[in-house]
């Protein structure tokens, strides 16, 4: 364990009953860091997080908190304070006193209280707010409310439960950008659970995508964005395509090429050391997928039929088919699909450069 | 919103609307009407006097037993609420599902019997040589004087009140949102503490509406005072009774009856206005 290293899940595992949340745990939270931890429903992502905050127990396993463990410490006896999906603000008590309440539970005398709490109502800007009840308040202010809480305390760790996903798009950007300045600019290391991809990645410094209660992938946005360690996290993204098939020698003699259902396509594997005849799978991504209306040379392509189009902003995707059935897809900027002037059910090659493709063994 | 009332609507409740004419309002009507009535020879005769009012009102033994009555409902709610308050907690969120579900059940079992029956079944249990003396009496102590005091006439009250009561407490505790707990105890706030902080304001409406019923069913109840307490102290039920049997003094009873209506309203506006505070907003 590094000297930087501020939580450790140790072969941690829990189970409720015969259901197993988290298989096994083995990772680190750094200090100061924000993590995401990221995965659809019932991945096990919220049981990790409040096993961290102490509202769950481990069947297994040690969790440590700058290296001490903490797995009997009961909740209210760990400074891990948590931001809830529902925020669990309390509806009895005004906005002054929600965000007093950590400091009055820690014995802080009441000018003291009111001095910090005053601070992080200003900082959250919603000391205008401080007199009214909860139920008054917009969902954004709720929010700001439900941060000045728990961080009021200052603690070293903030866990935070899916905190945005009650709030609509507009807001929910707005909010991504304060809790990612409040996390730099405060230095509190920041767990952050959520099913969203676009609201891990704007903001985290690392993901962990969890998956079945596995961890499938740690690592920064980028990498696992450009390189997928699973098949799971390419599909789980979505945003690359991907083929399934086996490692075999060039056909040109040299180098190192995969063999699909649609076609063989080179690999930029200067330094291969997965044995030939695995089967294993590449992941190429959706805006790295190129179109063109004859077969390009010298590059990995594959015949596909368009069979739709959505657009997107800026960008459009379009939706292909292979010969076998499989579906893919290409990102392109308008710009460029007008040049290509493209109608749905015409045949078109799918192509990218060898360097563009991603291996992942052993699928 | 307000909406106003449809035709449809009121079909439903009509009959309710009828019900609460006939027997609510048109007897308090006949009851304020009452008690400006004077009493002749044992004979009453509509009139309009304010002598009943002054009589009453000007009685040391009526501000006495409305002393009484008012501390002992007060106290009944009070001690009620704090017995029921354990129980009703333990129910709500130590049980599982089906556990509750057989509490709940057997809280309604006390209502198949009458009040009366249970309150003369407790004569059984307190009376000098009742049960609970004669089995204090084998380990050599005793007999104490149980029967006909205060003590008995609350735990009259008790048995009128402390099922209703667990039963209403226990509904609005299971509705509290849990994380609001579990945020609690996240935020450094221990068991017993979380209780009184969060457990307790979350369920404050149904808290205070029980303390309220008991309130309201002890004030009246005159079974437990004259049965169990045995008529000491005088409550404003003993009075009224007292005071129909000497002398046909019915304008003089009905007096007391809408002291009791009046008192029993302010108190219950008090009680929900603060049950209802910054709520609804």
């Amino acid at each position: 364990m590094s000297r930087d290293t501020l939580v450790s899940f140790e072969g941690v595992v829990k189970s409720f009953g015969n259901f197993v949340a988290v298989q096994r745990l083995d990772f680190e939270i750094k200090k100061g860091e924000f993590l995401a931890i990221m995965g659809s429903s019932g991945c096990g992502k919220t049981t990790t997080l409040r096993m961290l905050a102490g509202l769950e127990a481990p069947t297994e396993g040690v969790i440590r908190l700058s290296g001490k463990p903490i797995n009997d410490l009961p909740t209210w006896s760990r400074d891990t304070p948590m931001v809830w999906q529902s925020l669990a603000l309390f509806p009895f008590l005004n906005v002054r006193e929600n965000v007093e309440f950590a400091l009055k539970m820690r014995g802080v005398g009441k000018a003291e209280r009111r001095r910090r709490a005053e601070q992080w109502l200003d900082r959250m800007q919603i000391t205008e707010f401080a007199e009214r009840n909860i139920s008054q308040l917009s969902g954004g202010q709720r929010q700001r409310v439900a941060l000045a809480r728990s961080l009021v305390v200052e603690p070293e760790i903030l866990l935070l439960d899916e905190p945005l996903s009650a709030l609509d798009a507009a807001l929910k950007v707005r909010m991504q950008s304060v809790l990612k300045n409040l996390q730099r600019e405060t230095g509190i290391t920041f767990v952050y659970v959520t099913h969203s991809q676009s609201e891990a990645f704007s903001m985290a410094d690392r993901v962990v995508i969890m998956s079945r209660g596995n961890i499938e992938q740690i690592g920064t946005p980028q990498e696992i964005y450009r390189t997928p360690k699973t098949r799971f996290v390419a599909d789980f993204l979505g945003s690359s395509n991907v083929f399934t098939g086996t490692l075999q020698r060039g056909s040109a003699g040299s180098g190192i090429e995969i063999s699909t259902s649609v076609g063989r396509f080179d690999l930029d594997l200067p330094n291969n050391s997965n044995p030939l005849g695995q089967s294993a799978t590449l992941t190429v991504l959706d805006t790295k997928t190129q179109l063109s209306h004859t077969r390009p040379a010298g590059a990995n392509a594959v015949p596909v039929r368009m069979i739709g189009e959505e657009f997107v902003g800026a960008t459009a995707t379009i939706y292909l088919e292979t010969s076998d059935g499989q579906e893919m897809r290409v990102q392109k900027g308008h710009q460029e699909l007008a040049e290509l002037d493209l109608e749905i059910g015409q045949s078109l090659f799918a192509w990218w450069r060898k360097e563009d493709g991603h291996l992942i063994a052993s699928s | 919103m307000r909406r106003p009332i449809s035709l449809y609507g009121l079909t439903f409740s009509l009959p309710l609307l009828i019900w609460q004419v006939l027997f609510f309002v048109f007897p308090l009507v006949f009851l304020v009407a009452l008690s400006f009535w004077t009493v002749k020879n044992f004979v009453m005769r509509p009139d309009f006097d304010t002598v009943n009012w002054t009589t009453m009102y000007g009685r040391t033994v009526f501000w006495q037993a409305y002393g009484t009555t008012l501390a002992l409902a007060a106290a009944a709610s009070v001690l009620t609420s704090v017995l029921a308050f354990p129980a009703a907690y333990a129910v709500a969120f130590k049980l599982s599902d089906t556990s509750r579900r057989w509490a709940v059940f057997l809280m309604v079992i006390p209502f198949f019997t009458s009040y009366l029956v249970r309150v003369y079944s407790w004569q059984t249990f307190l009376s000098d040589n009742g049960i609970i003396n004669v089995i204090l009496s084998w380990i050599g102590l005793g007999p104490f004087v149980m029967l006909n005091t205060v003590g008995a006439t609350m735990i009259g009250y008790l048995t009128l009140s402390f099922p209703l009561v667990v039963l209403l407490q226990l509904f609005s505790l299971v509705f509290i949102d849990r994380t609001l707990i579990e945020a609690a105890h996240n935020m450094r706030c221990g068991r017993l503490r979380t209780v009184f902080e969060v457990v307790i304001p979350s369920a404050r409406t149904g808290l205070v509406i029980a303390a309220l019923f008991c309130f309201i069913l002890s004030f009246g109840d005159f079974v437990s005072p004259v049965y169990l307490g045995g008529g000491e102290p005088t409550t404003l039920s003993i009075l009224i009774t007292d005071t129909t049997k000497s002398g046909q003094q019915w304008p003089r009873a009905a007096v007391i009856a809408l002291t009791m209506i009046g008192t029993l309203m302010v108190v219950a506006f008090v009680a929900v206005k603060f049950a209802y505070k910054g709520k609804s907003k």
